[in-house]
């Protein structure tokens, strides 16, 4: 029994293991979209990411989609 | 006390993420790499764009893509770096990255380019260098070995990359004396 739930373990966490897929730099294209931001105008973006730092006391506030090239 | 022996279930668990983090860092070429031998069909469709045709001149490879702002910043810069340097010593390729290539060649029919620039849709030189950051570009000697690498490209990178090359061109030509 305790075989077979070790098999199932191993197995999941490989399959899992195949979804660790990093985006690669030049596969942003498609993420740099404009449609593709959390918000795509600029002033309400920096809105929305002004509150957010202001309410979660982090930085750098909001998500990393959008006009991105991967190089910061 | 008696040691407690893993389980294969603890090693798995531990030795999978390791395994993710380590497939995630695939090796990036560094200066004193040899740089991969390409050919990749033209971004214009005239033709392929190869490496080995430059052999014996300091070439300058970029990698750029239409949505990669930094890229399209660097591209004035390494178009005024053509007239810098001697035609017959220097050359300079680009490697386009847009998995569309009517967003780049848009791109370019308003800022014209005179070096020729080959379309690699599918990331496959990018994956052969190890692009860790867009733009990427690399100064590879006349023997095909790469001497400096730049990551990113901000302000004032344009007269870093000049220097860069004036002595690569220097250290050359010492070289065949």
């Amino acid at each position: 029994m305790q075989r077979i739930v070790l098999s199932i373990v191993v197995l999941s966490l490989l399959l899992a293991s195949t979804g660790c897929v990093r985006v690669k730099p030049w596969e942003r294209d498609l993420l740099a979209l404009r449609n593709m931001a959390w918000e795509p105008d600029p002033v309400e973006a920096k809105r929305e990411s002004h509150i957010y730092f202001s309410k979660e006391a982090s930085m750098p506030g909001g998500s990393g989609g959008g006009g991105g090239c991967g190089c910061n | 006390m008696k040691a407690r022996r893993p389980s294969a279930t603890r090693l798995a668990l531990f030795a999978l993420p390791m395994i993710c983090l380590l497939a995630a860092h695939a090796s990036a070429l560094e200066e004193g790499d040899r740089a991969p031998a390409f050919a990749a069909p033209a971004l214009d469709g005239k033709g392929t764009v190869e490496l080995s045709q430059y052999r014996g001149k300091v070439v300058y490879l970029d990698f750029w893509a239409s949505w990669c702002g930094p890229c399209l910043k660097a591209i004035p810069e390494i178009e005024d770096m053509r007239d810098d340097f001697p035609a017959d010593e220097f050359q300079i390729l680009a490697v386009n990255l847009d998995q569309q290539k009517k967003k780049a060649l848009r791109f370019l029919e308003k800022n014209p380019i005179g070096y020729p620039s080959a379309a690699d849709p599918k990331g496959r030189l990018p994956d052969q260098f190890g692009v860790e950051t867009m733009p990427t570009s690399y100064l590879i000697d006349g023997d095909g070995v790469i001497r400096y690498v730049h990551r990113g490209f901000s302000r004032g990178d344009g007269s870093k990359l000049r220097e860069e090359i004036r002595r690569l061109l220097a250290t050359q030509k010492l070289g065949k004396k």
